[in-house]
């Protein structure tokens, strides 16, 4: 089938399409456009810190808001000078009164917030806050720890407990996930989370932009008539070959461009990750990835090119993409509900499905140990699956390229299917 | 020797029997033209013969064997309805369907470059297909068509849309590959073209090959008791005459008819007698648009399968 005519063909489409702007564009752009998206979130996160705030801490004791003081002075909003914080000792039956003096300034935002500490919260430990905008979590969460603390220092005070015990009663429960497998144990991070999405992303997004590419370009040839051509001097057979080869290659290039600071953070320690990112993942399960990808995009533009034969005009192949799409979504959406329930069923089931399987295997070998079997099996149907496409998307292909007119009903496909050499 | 041989083609659309067991043959050196009206079947047969379409029944034979990839090899087609990538460039588009035909290298290079010489595009060899003038699209398909040397030139409606500068090229290019001994194969519905270009034809209605064989046995064959005229005056008493059988108006000319040889010089006689002012009277000729005229119909309405006869 590699014969020289496929190979011209092959060497087009790679010209064309690693030397076109959208190529070097889209390969450059994606991980600039990926690290962009976290720098994104982690600068609205550090944006969100810098909004100063004015407080006022009452409480009914004096005692009391020496203690949070101390606690608050540690922390890095309060030395920044971010937060500023007021005291205020307030009688019990004179809050009311208390917080009618100040409402003016609340509701002006002179004052963005009261945190009332009633004596009642050494039971109950119910705070209160009044303010302009009442539900900031970004207050509650940088608040919680140290009144927590303040509040528990006052309570087991002079209970004859030691600052170890204190600081025991103080901490809550942390979980740290240990990721077993066949041969060892290991302390695991977020890492192979962010991995596993990153890869079903890449995934999604190389299959969707690729496919709408082979499906634009058949519709031009067919449209202006290059097709015809063609065909003088190549098989209908021999064109899709190496149409879709040279995009297969073109798509791999470009993922394992991709995926070059995966490939480099696990085969070497040039990149030192914070421990919580740290991820683990084989070089074997980079390649399986590769493999199945590679599959899948021939699978896919197997099904685009075949989709692109049917019609003669854009707006027709708008229509053309859904059925395909639908068949990339599912998939992707199951793999993105893998992050937080990796051995979920539906996981388990799906990358056995065809189709499916080329996107949430992917996505579930990075985040847990797949059996070999599953593995195996995944390759076998993903095999099978790809020839079945070929074959049937060869045969539309083959009469589609050439067909002229209004696009043809379901039956008249199932017609050229069964007739088609 | 033949080179080609259609046999029984046949190519449904919907029902409908564009190509109905369209049969004939095609020898080695001619300029064969396939000749019809538009929506004959023309087309149809063409890309049956380019393996295009695949025929419900019939083949086509190259020198005996069934057609495949040696004849894509040895062929330059040009389709009716031209195509080109617009992205890419001249040189670059020359190059790339001579090596789909399996010739690459400096000396392809080098013909490609002579070729656009010959054709005044040396300069936009670099140019990109979209940005080249239509008729300069056309030039570019024709050398995609023929730098590869091909044995056999298939050109589907060459003439269509050219302009009268680029037709002559076109008509000087084809007498050049025939008398390179090159197969070239030619559709068109340009009855004119056809009686001055090719030695063979056929011709196509309605799907159904009505006549074929060589362009001097068809002729010899009608042009019998035929004259070509050209003329001022009224001739509409030769009605009358009893030895005129058939009298058809071209415009510009006209075929009489007569029953026998011996009329052609009453024929003669009658005019002069009558005062008309001859400018050209060939006896014993008639024209392809005659011909097919009288094989097809004169207005294509008329009962089509009382045309068939003996097709």
């Amino acid at each position: 089938m590699l014969n020289h005519r496929v190979i011209s063909v092959i060497k087009r489409e790679l010209k064309e399409k690693l030397l076109s702007k959208s190529f070097i564009i889209m390969t450059a752009l994606v991980p600039v456009l990926m690290f962009g998206v976290i720098g994104f979130q982690v600068f609205l996160q550090m944006y969100n810190s810098d909004d100063a705030m004015t407080l006022i801490i009452a409480s009914n004791s004096e005692e009391l808001n020496t203690q949070v003081k101390n606690e608050l002075s540690a922390e890095d909003f309060i030395k920044s000078g971010h937060y500023k914080i007021d005291y205020a000792v307030v009688e019990k039956e004179n809050f009311s009164k208390y917080l009618d003096s100040i409402k003016k300034n609340l509701f002006s935002e002179k004052i963005n917030g009261l945190i009332y500490i009633p004596d009642s919260s050494f039971k109950n430990k119910d705070l209160q806050y009044y303010s302009k905008i009442s539900k900031n979590q970004e207050v509650f969460n940088k608040l919680n720890k140290p009144i927590n603390n303040a509040l528990i220092n006052i309570y087991f005070k002079g209970k004859s407990l030691t600052e170890d015990e204190i600081g025991y009663i103080r901490s809550s429960v942390e979980f740290s996930s240990f990721r077993i497998s066949s041969d060892q144990i290991e302390k695991e991070g977020y890492g192979n989370q962010i991995i596993s999405f990153l890869l079903s992303f890449l995934l999604y997004l190389s299959l969707i932009i690729l496919g709408q590419t082979m499906l634009r370009n058949v519709v031009q040839e067919k449209s202006n008539k290059v097709a015809e051509v063609l065909l003088s001097s190549l098989s209908a057979k021999e064109l899709m070959s190496g149409k879709i080869a040279g995009t297969t290659v073109t798509g791999v290039i470009q993922m394992i461009i991709w995926l070059l600071p995966v490939i480099f953070t696990a085969s070497t320690s040039w990149f030192m990750l914070p421990q919580e990112l740290l991820f683990s993942i084989s070089l074997y399960k980079i390649l399986f990835f590769i493999i199945t990808y590679s599959l899948g995009l021939v699978t896919y533009l197997g099904l685009f090119a075949a989709a692109g034969a049917i019609v003669d005009n854009d707006q027709d192949a708008q229509s053309m993409i859904w059925p395909v799409m639908i068949l990339i979504m599912i998939p992707f959406f199951i793999s993105i509900s893998l992050q937080s329930n990796p051995g979920s069923i539906i996981g388990r089931v799906s990358s056995l499905v065809p189709f499916a399987s080329l996107i949430v295997m992917p996505a579930r070998i990075a985040l847990v140990d797949v059996p070999v079997y599953e593995i195996l099996l995944s390759v076998f149907i993903n095999i099978l699956t790809l020839i079945f496409v070929v074959i049937i998307s060869g045969k539309i292909y083959r009469l589609g390229i050439i067909a002229t007119g209004k696009k043809p009903s379901p039956k008249e496909l199932l017609n050229w299917i069964k007739t088609s050499k | 020797m033949l080179a080609l041989e259609v046999k029984n083609l046949t190519k449904t659309f919907d029902g409908i029997k564009a190509v109905d067991s369209v049969s004939f043959v095609i020898p080695e050196g001619s300029v064969f033209g396939l000749i019809g009206r538009n929506g004959a079947g023309k087309t149809t047969t063409i890309r049956m013969m380019m393996n295009i379409y695949l025929p419900d029944s019939g083949e086509v034979l190259l020198r005996g064997v069934k057609v495949g990839q040696e004849f894509r090899d040895k062929v330059g087609y040009l389709p009716e309805e031209r195509g080109l990538y617009k992205k890419m460039k001249v040189l670059e588009t020359l190059l790339f369907f001579a090596e789909l035909k399996g010739k690459k290298g400096k000396a392809i290079e080098k013909s490609a470059m002579e070729y656009l010489e010959r054709f005044e595009l040396t300069d936009r060899k670099n140019s990109k297909i979209e940005d080249l003038s239509k008729g300069n699209q056309q030039k570019v398909q024709f050398i995609a068509t023929i730098l590869h040397d091909p044995e056999f030139i298939i050109l589907d409606e060459p003439f269509s849309g050219l302009d009268p500068i680029n037709t002559n090229m076109l008509k000087e290019i084809i007498l050049e590959l025939k008398r390179k001994n090159k197969v070239i194969i030619f559709s068109t519905h340009l009855m004119e073209f056809a009686e001055k270009m090719c030695d063979h034809l056929a011709m196509i209605d309605r799907g159904k090959i009505i006549l074929s064989g060589s362009i001097n046995d068809i002729k010899a064959q009608y042009a019998n008791c035929n004259v070509s005229l050209n003329y001022e005056g009224d001739i509409s008493f030769l009605k009358s005459l009893p030895f005129v059988e058939k009298i058809n108006d071209f415009g510009n000319t006209t075929g009489i008819k007569v029953k026998a040889n011996e009329n052609i010089d009453d024929l003669l006689k009658a005019l002069v007698a009558n005062n008309i002012k001859i400018k050209k009277f060939d006896a014993h000729d008639i024209s392809l648009h005659e011909i097919f005229i009288e094989r097809a119909g004169k207005d294509a309405v008329t009962d089509p399968a009382a045309e068939m006869g003996d097709a």
